[in-house]
């Protein structure tokens, strides 16, 4: 028809607006995100703290005053107002399933814990891949608060006649526990940690109690849960490690994996080489070290003694890199004490291994560790 | 179900890439996370060699304790907690005792008066996990009315061989002492300790004295004083305590002098008309040289430790912000971008760092950046906190900071670059404006 | 248009209420020491005296936060001191220009000698002859009022026009 009404505009523009919203309205909705399985299981604990520490840890640290001051303004107040509904139901969420809640609240457990995250894989993947999804999108994560020490996993103030050390330890009666080898032991803990320095400039002006509360709580409780079931623990994880890397051990004899390399039997599990790992670490002080040394990688060489223990003469720097020969002299220092340290009772390994543990090399890499 | 657990356990584990045992190789490890805490260390008293000694072997013990916990990178395990002792500077240390309280690190010392009467201070350091000394024994002797320096000296090289940073103790700061209330602040020049001790005024209170420096090499202090009516320049010798007016013109005020690094020059700025900037003088001939010529305010130099460059605050946009230029003047680079004021650049002694004053909501900050602007960092926040000066290793900061209100009253403070370990520096009274001074020879 | 013509008055009337003159005589000296040059007292009725100038001219003029413009006010005071200065040729004067506590010491010694400076500048132009004039800045050195407060701070954004007696040396 020659001439177009106002009724056939309208009508057409109305069409064509509906048709629109319908195939690119999809576009704004977001997907549920794609699971994978065998990532989310191999996570262990640690790394999964470390994973969101480190994604934490630019805001926190960042230069506070670059030209982004939404981002930065916000981050403090909207964590009081709680007014975001995305990290509040978080921790419900974490809450309702017991297992995965004890994943990425608790740090005062070395050793127990890659048993149970093998344990729990199946009901663990589901929570934590909603939580890893949501994790870049929000900025709100407690505030780190300011602590003498600084470490990988935050640790809460222990009690007061607790005994500050590395390892936590189960206070440990002659009468108690006959699987222990019945040496009284002083209940110690783990001295109160942070993940980061803070300082005085990143404090947050308002105290922001209500989110700091709730997670603050998790892991006291798991300290005290920790303490409380210690005695009865050691023989039950040990159990089910064995357990797994029996299974592991069942199926990677299948393979015609090279076993006879080492002429013992399979290699290390993952979960022992974290193990291994995680106790080193935690007694790798760099507080003390200058800010050369902190940039210097030093490679350091260990022979174990059956026990689990190092050889203390046997610790010797095979290379180092970034630093000058004195600074590398000084973070091998650091790297030595932290083996002989934590190793003074012997690391948990498994003595049927020993000829695979028996010589280690030890990388002690600070980048992550300058400036916190 | 707990088949299919460590089933799928297993075939997760497999489809990881082996990392650590290749071929008949030891075991790798990578380490990447540690913890940042203060090292415990122990240091007993020294052992008493001779007569009349016994008295500085605790002395000297507790200003090397002192200085060690004060830096934050180091706890001590005070006396009670010892079950070893030391007898005998040269009998092998039971090692085993000091593991028991978890002590890191050890010094042992002893000290005695040699037939001068000087002291003479001999010490070890030791790693007690690893068994072994650190490094090789010293001795030291001093006068006895120097046995803080001793002191100072053995924390100085137990700090720097356990750490791997220059020391810093051995070294003393020039600030400004103030009484009275706001508006009619008593101010005189005053020397002491970097930990408070010793301290000696170098003017009275009569008339009003600003930030002074000190010359590189410790023995001379430039200030600016409103002796004659005008803010005008002094040289002041630490030794003597003499002083000179360095030479201006009539009708200009001059202020903000620092040295540079060869000593030789002094580093001002000068206001005429209203404006103010950057001039240099030879200290012997008394000759200056203009160095920038905006009609913006151009003031708190600080030169680079080669000399080789100038970063000073200026307001030429509009706000202060810090500015790099070389050292003979012309154009400057603008080096801070942040939200707020800059002020008050100093320049590492590292020359890695350029420390400043930050203002910005209403709040003040110490805060340092790389000298290219990057990596700013604020290390502090409060009502007011201005100056800061630098170790001489670099590593520590000093700084003023007032309280608000009428009866605010000024005080410095001290922070580690890691924005760690602030603590206030023991004062009698208000004290401001400090410059830390070199390490002591 | 009559509740135009209401509004306009209404606003006129408000305009016209804000145009009080903000308290400067502020009892006590403009602070100084070592200003060098004391103002010698005589009666405030006497119109030649140091009093007078203090008191019934205005001896002070404010600045807003940062600036060392001068604003109507202000030079409507400077007004009245160059007149008097004129008239009483006996008398020099150094300007005191200082700053409040918002800033780091140098930069604000320097912000004073700017305020100082303006002033100066501005009683030239008005006829005063320059060699009677001398500035000097006190930076925040020398504040009047020392409660941390916009309040207070006002009072110390300041530069003071003291006199002396005699050429200046």
């Amino acid at each position: 028809m020659p001439r177009v009404n106002t009724g056939q505009i309208i009508s057409g523009a109305a069409h064509a607006a509906v048709i629109g919203w319908v195939m690119l309205g999809g576009v704004f909705r977001s997907d549920p995100p794609q699971v994978e399985v065998v990532e989310a299981v191999a996570v262990s604990s640690e790394e999964y703290a470390a994973i969101m520490a480190r994604q934490s840890a630019p805001e926190a640290v960042a230069d506070v005053d670059t030209p982004e001051p939404p981002a930065e303004g916000e981050a403090a107040p909207a964590l009081s107002s709680g007014a975001d509904a995305a990290p509040e139901a978080r921790p419900p969420e974490a809450r309702d399933t017991p297992p995965p809640d004890s994943v990425p609240e608790v740090p005062a457990r070395p050793a127990p814990a890659p048993a149970d995250v093998a344990d729990e894989a199946p009901a663990l993947s589901v929570p934590a891949e909603d939580m890893a999804a949501l994790v870049p999108e929000t900025s709100l994560r407690p505030q780190p608060r300011p602590a003498p020490r600084v470490a990988p996993e935050p640790v809460a103030p222990s009690e007061p006649d607790v005994r500050v050390d590395d390892v936590a330890r189960p206070e440990v009666a002659p009468e108690d526990g006959a699987e222990v080898a019945g040496e009284e032991q002083e209940a110690t803990a783990p001295e109160e940690a942070a993940t980061e320095i803070v300082t005085e400039a990143e404090r947050p002006e308002t105290p922001a109690p209500a989110a700091s509360v709730r997670p603050r709580a998790r892991p006291a409780r798991a300290a005290e849960t920790e303490t409380a079931a210690a005695p009865a623990e050691p023989p039950v994880p040990d159990t089910d490690r064995d357990a797994v890397s029996d299974a592991l051990a069942a199926a990677l004899s299948d393979e015609s994996v090279p076993a006879a390399r080492r002429a013992s039997g399979p290699p290390l599990s993952a979960g022992e080489k974290d193990a291994l790992r995680v106790a080193v670490q935690q007694c790798w002080n760099v507080g003390s070290l200058s800010s050369e040394a902190l940039a210097t990688t030093v490679v350091v060489a260990v022979e174990m003694a059956e026990t689990g223990r190092p050889d203390t003469a046997s610790i010797r720097m095979l290379r180092h890199s970034g630093g000058s020969a004195q600074a590398a002299r000084q973070a091998f220092e650091a790297a030595r004490r932290a083996i002989i340290r934590c190793g003074a009772d012997g690391y948990e390994l498994p003595q049927e291994k020993y000829a695979q543990w028996r010589d280690i090399e030890m990388t002690f890499n600070p980048e992550k560790m300058r400036i916190k | 179900m707990r088949f299919f657990l460590t089933l799928l356990a297993a075939c997760a584990l497999w489809a990881m890439p082996a990392t650590a045992q290749q071929d008949g190789g030891p075991l790798r490890l990578e380490i990447t996370e540690g913890v940042i805490e203060p090292m415990p260390f122990a240091v007993p008293d020294l052992v008493a060699e001779s007569a009349q000694a016994d008295d500085f072997a605790s002395r000297i013990a507790r200003v090397v304790a002192t200085d060690l916990s004060g830096t934050g990178l180091f706890r001590e395990i005070p006396a009670q907690a010892h079950i070893g002792r030391i007898t005998s500077f040269d009998s092998p240390v039971e090692f085993a005792d000091w593991r028991a309280i978890n002590a890191q690190a050890l010094v042992t010392g002893a000290v005695s008066l040699d037939g001068a009467g000087r002291l003479v201070v001999k010490f070890r350091i030791h790693d007690v996990f690893a068994g072994q000394e650190l490094g090789r024994g010293q001795q030291l002797v001093g006068e006895q009315d120097g046995w803080r320096r001793i002191a100072h000296k053995v924390a100085d090289q137990v700090y720097s061989r356990i750490t791997g940073e220059g020391g810093y103790f051995d070294s003393r700061v020039v600030f400004v002492s103030e009484s009275g209330p706001k508006d009619r602040r008593a101010k005189r020049l005053a020397i002491m300790d970097y930990d408070g001790a010793n301290l000696r005024y170098l003017t009275d209170d009569s008339t009003i004295v600003l930030a002074p420096r000190f010359s590189p090499t410790g023995d001379r202090v430039l200030y600016t004083s409103y002796e004659t009516g005008f803010p005008r320049i002094y040289l002041l010798d630490v030794a003597d305590v003499g002083r000179r007016v360095l030479p201006t013109m009539d009708g200009t005020m001059s202020f903000a002098p620092r040295f540079s690094p060869d000593g030789r020059t002094v580093l001002y700025s000068l206001t005429q008309g209203g404006n103010t900037d950057l001039y240099t003088m030879d200290i012997a001939s008394g000759r200056s040289t203009r160095l920038t010529s905006a009609p913006s305010i151009e003031t708190a130099p600080s030169y680079s430790p080669d000399g080789s460059r100038i970063v000073f605050e200026s307001d030429r946009s509009g706000s202060p912000q810090l500015y790099i230029m070389e050292a003979r003047g012309g154009e400057a680079r603008r080096i801070s971008f942040g939200q707020g004021r800059y002020g008050t650049p100093v320049w590492s002694p590292r020359g890695d760092l350029v420390a400043f004053t930050k203002q910005s909501k209403g709040r003040f900050h110490i805060g340092v950046m790389r000298t290219d602007g990057s990596e700013e960092r604020l290390l502090t926040a409060s009502f007011l906190d201005e100056g800061p000066t630098w170790a001489p290793n670099g590593r520590v900061i000093m700084f003023t900071r007032e309280t608000q209100g009428e009866r605010g009253e000024a005080r410095l403070y001290t922070v580690d670059i890691t924005g760690r370990n602030l603590r206030q520096v023991p004062t009698d009274g208000g004290a401001s404006d400090p410059s830390w001074g070199p390490l002591q020879e | 248009m009559t509740y135009l013509g209401k509004t306009m008055i209404l606003l006129a009337g408000l305009t016209l209420a804000a145009c009080t003159n903000p308290d400067r005589f502020a009892g006590g000296n403009g602070a100084g020491a070592g200003a060098g040059g004391a103002g010698m007292a005589g009666a405030a009725s006497d119109p030649t005296s140091p009093a007078y100038f203090q008191q019934a001219v205005g001896d002070r003029v404010l600045f807003a936060v940062d600036q060392s413009t001068l604003s109507g006010e202000a030079q409507a005071t400077l007004d009245g001191q160059a007149r008097w200065l004129m008239e009483n040729r006996d008398f020099s004067a150094t300007i005191e220009g200082h700053a409040d506590e918002q800033g780091t010491r140098e930069y604000n010694l320097a912000l004073g000698a700017r305020r100082a400076n303006a002033v100066q500048e501005y009683l030239v132009s008005r006829g005063v002859a320059g060699n009677r004039l001398r500035t000097v800045s006190y930076g925040k050195e020398r504040p009047i009022e020392i409660c941390s407060e916009e309040s207070c701070y006002a009072q110390n954004r300041r530069a003071v026009t003291v006199l002396a007696a005699g050429p200046t040396s």
